[in-house]
């Protein structure tokens, strides 16, 4: 039935991938700043040529030895500070290595791991050859397909809400005078007079409603146009809780232990550029024009994808950009505080969580945290093609009453 | 964002195996007893590091050691990732692997990626000992980085020149600075500290005095300064959960910290990604239960304990554990490899806690 298996589909695979790379070892360019130690390049070097001289089972090892170096440089210090040509040389070594386990005769498993491959390099490296990683990705995740896609019905009520323990979440009580005032499409210049430069909280109505996405995507969507992805998951409650920890794992795991089949745990797939991974994912949603009021470039707006089961918890928290919150599937009850109140908010004072307040919203401790009953605040439901702007480093908590898909725009 | 990666695969040279390490009574006053044995190797040698006869990429059991150009015994090893520098008897430092070069009158080593460390004779009678920093790729040859002469360590505890001195690098014999691999290159130490040992990890440092109090600070976001936060430290902060238990050796890893009590405990703190600090692992448990599924998808299992109930996974260990060794033996030495810790046991047995890698590795113990 399915028409890559046997030499046929190897070998085709084969061509597709070889196409993507250079004829020669010399055009791969290994060239590499001073913070690069010389023998990482070095051990590069004889990977690379390992490779084009066609000795898959040692170029394998070799690269398999330049990934581990790569990654223990790659978890030195903090992340914003390691070295980019780092993470290009560990880019390199994915690749190298990705490449060499589908050329093995070992069927899908060698394509599947080639492809956990391809993603850590993505997650982890920095783009070179013009990007190289996400095509070999997309030409492997095509082959892994091949002859298995299942005929698209209607999507399904998402099967979580069928199995939820409580119903559908009850909507916490919101007075009117503390709701997030709402605009339906206003002109550039309306939302900047009214929103940016006063730096206000607004819900846009119109704008997204009609991005692809909104339509199209589902749980059987996200599992068929990325479900043997690798994306990094958070569990726990909350990132505040001391049990919280990141975990990788493909979208098809994630959907499986934390989405349906009622979870045991709460997992989050929080804060992960999805759309730069995926790239037939972010022709399904557009960007909202306002952010062409900032002043950064589109290049440098932050895109983040936000999946999760109902209950997912952001303690409340500022950011250092504007954010554009797009609501793509189900519920959030978001509150807002203005930074003005900050310290009413009581932030932790080590440096890892300083953006990030003490006081659980929903239940606070106002023995301990007393000013945070007086601290005013706006709230709003957001629901499915509605916009959140919240301004930069206004105080935000979110909790999604529904199985959720949202997309943050970060930007300047 | 913390993420887990491919296991480890860094080289350490081993200990004897086969004659015992006195444990240093007199603490760090000095190796009291140290009888000349056989250094083995293993592990990663991909780039032609002597490490033995076998002169494949990996190294699987211990190989006896011999020094490059076969010249006397190996007195002590300093490995780094991809070369390994040895210290003869004679005082011949040589190096092996993606640096080389040799260079005589030499009492102590120390061997990183970015420098390559030497405490050396001084030159003519009389002459202070003098300790050099060179690049690797420099083969000894030319000018080193950085050179500082130190104070005549020699005439304490009545040691002759020529035996390991007193404070091994990176501590400076003095014991009032270190070297260290960033600049500048010379740390300095609070004198009351009266630091006799020092190790440094990937982000910390950990420093044992001579009452077997251990300090720690740098980075702490792997939990490995042993103070129970993830903070960092800027100066020297005593390990207040060992207090009052005295020290005799201590180890750092990439991101753990290890130490080994006068009475043979071994405490272990800090990171926990590849089972560096035998605690239960994530990614070991994952990597053992990974199976094939239909479609050529892997399927992970979660570990299980035997009752059905999943096993707690422990990431970091932000203060010290104190871990249970098989057979009840009693540790007698620790030493680090950036994502592994080796232990050698008074029984006489190397254990190695490390992790799974495709080929997989041998847990090696002596006779």
């Amino acid at each position: 039935m399915a028409e890559d298996s046997g030499q046929a589909g190897t070998g085709a695979l084969r061509e597709a991938l070889r196409a993507l790379l250079p004829r020669r070892k010399e055009d791969l360019r290994l060239d590499f700043g001073d913070r690069v130690e010389r023998s990482a390049v070095t051990l590069l070097q004889r990977a690379a040529s390992l490779f084009y001289g066609g000795a898959r089972a040692e170029c394998l090892r070799t690269s398999e030895a330049v990934l581990d170096y790569a990654w223990e440089r790659l978890n030195s210090g903090p992340w914003r500070d390691v070295d980019k040509d780092w993470r290009r040389l560990y880019a390199f070594g994915c690749l190298l290595k990705a490449v060499c386990l589908c050329e093995d005769p070992g069927g899908a498993a060698g394509v599947a791991a080639a492809l956990k491959v391809c993603d850590m390099g993505l997650l982890m490296g920095a783009a070179v050859l013009d990007d190289v990683l996400t095509k070999v990705a997309a030409v492997l995740q095509t082959h892994l397909l091949s002859g298995k896609r299942p005929a698209r019905g209607p999507s399904q009520e998402p099967p979580s809400a069928k199995k939820a323990r409580n119903g559908p979440a009850a909507v916490p009580e919101m007075r009117s005078e503390e709701a997030v005032p709402r605009l339906h499409r206003p002109s550039l210049q309306c939302f900047r007079e009214r929103c940016l430069v006063p730096q206000r909280p607004v819900v846009l109505e119109g704008v997204a409603g009609h991005w692809p996405c909104m339509s199209k995507w589902s749980v059987e969507y996200l599992q068929e146009i990325a479900g043997c992805r690798t994306v990094p998951v958070e569990v726990g409650s909350r990132y505040t809780d001391e049990e919280w920890s990141q975990r990788l794992m493909t979208v098809n795991e994630f959907i499986s232990k934390y989405i349906l089949n009622e979870p045991r745990d709460v997992g989050y797939l929080a804060q992960h550029q999805l759309f730069d991974q995926v790239p037939e994912l972010r022709e399904d949603i557009g960007i909202p024009d306002y952010c062409c009021l900032g002043d950064g470039d589109e290049e440098q707006i932050t895109i983040n994808a936000w999946f999760g089961p109902a209950g997912t918890v952001s303690p409340l928290h500022q950011d250092p950009q504007q954010n554009f919150l797009v609501q793509v599937l189900g519920r959030k009850y978001i509150r807002l505080y203005s930074p003005q109140e900050s310290e009413a908010l009581y932030p932790h004072d080590t440096h890892l969580l300083h953006n990030t307040s003490q006081v659980d919203v929903e239940s606070p401790d106002l023995e301990k945290f007393p000013r945070f009953a007086e601290a005013p605040f706006l709230s709003c439901v957001l629901a499915p093609g509605e916009i959140l702007f919240i301004p930069v480093k206004y105080w935000h908590y979110v909790r999604a009453l529904d199985l959720s898909f949202s997309v943050s725009f970060w930007w300047s | 964002m913390s993420v887990k990666g491919p296991p480890a695969s860094s080289q350490v040279p081993g200990p004897s195996p086969t004659s015992p390490v006195a444990p240093s009574r007199g603490r760090c006053q000095g190796k009291v007893e140290e009888r000349p044995g056989s250094w083995f190797g293993f592990g990663f040698c991909g780039f032609g590091q002597a490490l033995g006869s076998d002169r494949g990429h990996q190294v699987h059991s211990p190989q006896p050691l011999c020094s490059p150009d076969r010249g006397g015994d190996i007195c002590s090893v300093s490995a780094s990732w991809s070369y390994t520098a040895f210290l003869s008897c004679a005082g011949r430092v040589q190096l092996s692997g993606s640096a080389g070069g040799a260079a005589d009158g030499c009492r102590d080593l120390w061997a990183s990626e970015t420098l390559f460390v030497v405490l050396r004779d001084g030159r003519g009678p009389g002459a202070r000992a003098e300790l050099q920093a060179w690049a690797p790729s420099s083969a000894l040859r030319g000018e080193p980085l950085w050179v500082q002469t130190v104070e005549a360590e020699t005439e304490r505890e009545g040691r002759a020149g020529g035996e390991t001195p007193a404070a091994p690098l990176p501590l400076l014999p003095c014991a009032r600075a270190y070297v260290s691999p960033w600049l500048p290159l010379a740390q300095p130490l609070a004198p009351e500290l009266r630091a006799c040992r020092l190790e440094l990890g990937t982000e910390h440092a950990l420093l044992l005095d001579e009452a077997g109090q251990v300090y720690s600070w740098g980075g702490g976001r792997h939990g490995q300064l042993g103070h129970g936060t993830l903070e960092a430290e800027l100066e020297p902060r005593l390990l207040e959960a060992l207090q009052g238990l005295p020290m005799a050796e201590v180890a750092a890893g990439g991101w753990h910290s290890v130490c080994v009590s006068e009475t043979g405990d071994i405490y272990i703190w800090g990171w926990n990604e590849s089972g560096q600090l035998a605690l239960p692992s994530r990614s070991l448990a994952e990597d053992r239960k990974t199976v094939s599924g239909e479609d050529g998808s892997e399927v992970k299992g979660t570990a299980r304990t035997e009752d059905g109930a999943p096993t707690s996974f422990i990431a970091l260990q932000p203060f010290p554990a104190l871990l249970d060794l098989p057979l009840g033996a009693g540790a007698v030495k620790a030493s680090c490899g950036s994502r592994h810790t080796a232990v050698v046991t008074s029984a006489e047995k190397l254990l190695t806690q490390q992790v799974e890698s495709q080929p997989p590795r041998g847990c090696s113990s002596g006779q």
